[in-house]
């Protein structure tokens, strides 16, 4: 009997041991019995314990970010009084007119022709669940997007991607500047399972030595999606950070775990940003904070006057003939594979199946007018519009539309409450002015035009033509 | 349901010019049949439409306009559709007081030619889409929360037809391309008609790029009938650029890195912004 009874007591203990979950409501009396027992189980028992009030403690004030529940992004929104969204949406409005205001409203000079080196952390700790689904799906996903969105604003750049794997750095997409190229390579997520330790030192070398051979006119730019907190370096790290500083790579961070030293250090001394991600919308928005083209500054601009300027050039560049679909049949030079519609290089008149491109031939830069053309927003930006705000001044003749979508003003629901303070940066009577042209335009158009369109539509009215006499 | 928003290219320089053959009163003639044929063909149909007079951009009329002043009603007539008469009514209307008329004076005092604001009442389009598209929105969400109804609201398709007599404004490239890119992300389909006049290479760019056609006439279906349809498309497209110092077209020429102005020959200073540049002599001839 008494042996049976020892085996009770150590099958009871084993099971509290390995399943202590569901033991959080009556675990007190089993764990005393539990330290009535031998030592090895009484420790265990104890460690249960702790990990368990720590667990609950934390619970009541702020729970770890795993331990949370799913929280939805539709929650964060705040109903008023009335149940309505109003405010929510004008607050979110108002907060994207305050940021455009922030912005250069003048033409200053931007880095148009971008080459960035986009790393991505491969490593154990990209499994952690604290980012819906996983830090390594929400990574995958979002690079996507950025990537679609980085080529849509920057059609002259190209993008390569390295990954940190097991203590190396690894090539997942050479240099490129045709989207579908890049997106095919992060499309399969099994090739990128993550595993053991990234290496900062591994991969940033091996950016930096894909990007050497650029000329000066153009950005070296990497950007690091970082999860872990350590990195397993072969060498002094800070070598590279000074070969960088010496190269011009910018290095900029995303870091989704927590501040380290190096990576900080590398973002002030390229001149990168740096961000510790706070949830998945804020990942975003810091991933694409990278997107629009860098203003450039300090040597660049001061160096204006000065002939030796190393950031101005001249790049050759060709404007290709679009062969129709009624072409006769030939070999591309990227694929080898006969089609008929493509591109003739101007200068050795091979065919390509893809503009932008480098010619595979000659490495002429093979452009089509509107590629340049869809840069040069970045360059001759709409200056913001002014928030009308005065009642008074609006006269019995000022019109009563929008000048561009001829839809009458909605004057917002607080102006008809006093006592609410309308948000900063929102006209209470839906106006804005143009500076320029001074139209009057409805909310809807002036966010349509600062972020879409890029067009004032009444400053460009043409000007009589002088003629030569 | 489909939302056309048709452009009219009224330069009354090129409309009274007498060498062609095709008149004014003509023109317009034929526009209204269009434009009543676009509305008979579905009840929900929606129109806008604007005029591009020299130096200014006006909406001459929209369907979906409601603040139009009451003195604009005509009177019904037993024997016309009610739609068409209110729409070629308005429309000639608003033509006739808009149009500049032509100077009697003599040939002194001429004024100066003024191109066209084809921008203007492209961008205005465009906002009016974008607009709608907004309001579209709020409606949608309002109605799901007061009546959830199973059948969803469809967006209207849209498209935009320019009609174009007068030739490229070389001024108005960038604004133009910026309203294209736009038009490209609101899916809206650029269709150009040129009546006459020498072809434009920015027009032909825009309606490559959004995927409608240029042809000197069958922009009566929406976007969504022509992939049924045989329709003539678009295969000779100059992608070329015209370089900034001698206004030629090249196939291959020196892009300046800071402001993208493109010369046929190296320069050792961009006219543009102003930048010196390097290495310049060490370029390989094209």
């Amino acid at each position: 009997m008494p042996p049976r009874r020892a085996q009770d007591h150590n099958y009871m203990a084993v099971d509290s041991d390995s399943d202590d979950s569901f033991i959080v409501e009556d675990g007190d009396g089993d764990f005393g019995a539990d330290r009535t027992r031998g030592a090895k189980s009484k420790g265990k028992g104890k460690a249960v314990q702790k990990g368990k009030d720590k667990g609950k403690g934390k619970g009541k004030e702020q729970p770890y970010s795993w331990e949370a529940s799913y929280t939805r992004s539709w929650d964060a929104v705040q109903e008023d009084e009335g149940g309505s969204l109003q405010t929510a949406v004008e607050d979110l409005l108002a907060r994207g007119r305050r940021r455009r205001l922030l912005g250069p409203s003048t033409a200053i000079r931007r880095t148009i022709i971008r080459h960035l080196i986009l790393i991505l952390d491969l490593s154990a700790s990209m499994l952690d669940k604290d980012m819906r689904p996983s830090r390594f799906d929400l990574t995958l996903e979002y690079a996507r997007a950025f990537i679609t969105e980085w080529f849509d604003q920057n059609p002259l750049g190209q993008i390569g991607i390295v990954g940190m794997r097991a203590g190396l750095g690894e090539r997942v997409c050479d240099m490129s500047g045709n989207p579908q190229d890049v997106l095919k390579h992060i499309s399969d997520r099994v090739k990128l399972e993550p595993n053991g330790e990234p290496s900062l030192q591994n991969a940033i070398e091996m950016a930096r030595g894909s990007m050497s051979h650029l000329p000066s006119h153009s950005s070296r730019e990497v950007l690091v999606i970082f999860g872990s907190l350590t990195s397993c370096d072969p060498g002094n790290i800070h070598d590279t950070l000074d070969a960088c500083v010496k190269d011009r790579i910018r290095v900029s961070f995303v870091s989704l775990a927590a501040e380290m030293k190096i990576c900080r250090d590398f973002c002030v001394k390229t001149g990168g940003t740096f961000g510790v991600a706070l949830n998945e919308g804020h990942f975003k928005d810091l991933l694409f904070e990278g997107i629009p083209p860098p203003v450039q500054t300090g040597a660049a601009a001061t160096a204006k006057t000065g002939p030796g300027n190393p950031a101005a050039d001249l790049m050759q560049m060709g404007f290709p003939t679009r062969l129709p679909d009624t072409a006769p049949p030939a070999l591309c030079v990227c694929h080898s594979e006969l089609k008929t519609e493509g591109f003739l290089c101007p200068r050795c008149g091979a065919k390509l199946c893809d503009v932008p491109t480098d010619c595979d031939i000659c490495g002429l830069m093979i452009v089509s007018s509107s590629h340049l053309a869809r840069s040069y927003h970045h360059l001759f930006p709409v200056k913001p519009y002014e928030v009308f705000m005065d009642k008074s001044s609006l006269t019995i003749t000022s019109p009563s539309v929008c000048h561009a979508c001829a839809l009458p003003f909605r004057e917002s629901q607080q102006s008809k409450t006093p006592a609410t303070a309308p948000a900063e940066g929102l006209s209470p009577l839906g106006r804005y002015r143009c500076p320029d042209c001074g139209n009057d335009f409805c909310a809807d158009c002036d966010v349509f035009v600062h972020e879409v369109m890029h067009v004032c539509p009444s400053c460009h009215d043409p000007k009589p033509i002088p003629q030569p006499s | 349901m489909s939302h056309l928003s048709l452009l009219l290219d009224l330069q009354p320089a090129a409309w009274h010019d007498p060498t062609q053959s095709l008149q004014f009163s003509t023109f317009l003639a034929h526009i209204l049949v269009f434009l009543n044929a676009h509305l008979a063909q579905k009840h929900e149909n929606s129109l806008a439409i604007f005029g591009a007079f020299p130096g200014k951009s006006i909406m001459l009329y929209s369907s979906i306009d409601q603040t139009k002043p009451a003195d604009r009603r005509v009177q019904p007539d037993p024997n016309w559709y009610q739609p068409f008469k209110t729409l070629d009514a308005a429309l000639t209307e608003r033509i006739r007081e808009e149009m500049p008329q032509p100077s009697n004076s003599s040939e002194a005092e001429e004024p100066l030619p003024v191109p066209v604001a084809l921008v203007g009442a492209l961008a205005k389009a465009l906002c009016c889409k974008s607009s709608t598209y907004c309001n579209f929105n709020r409606i949608i969400q309002a109605t799901k929360v007061e009546a959830p109804s199973d059948t969803p609201l469809v967006m209207p398709e849209s498209r935009i037809l320019i009609v174009s007599v007068s030739p490229d404004a070389a001024a108005s490239y960038i604004p133009l391309m910026n309203s294209i890119f736009s038009a490209q992300k609101l899916k809206v389909v650029i269709d150009v008609c040129k009546i006459y006049g020498p072809d434009t290479t920015f027009l032909q760019q825009a309606a490559y790029l959004t995927g409608g056609s240029y042809i000197r006439m069958c922009f009566l279906q929406p976007p969504s009938v022509r992939s049924l349809l045989a329709v003539p498309t678009t295969d000779r497209v100059d992608f070329r650029a015209a370089c900034f110092c001698h206004k030629d077209i090249i196939d291959a020429g020196y892009v300046c890195s800071v402001c993208l102005s493109i010369f046929c020959q190296p320069v050792p200073v961009c006219s543009t912004c102003r930048y010196a540049h390097l290495s310049t002599r060490l370029m390989r001839p094209i």
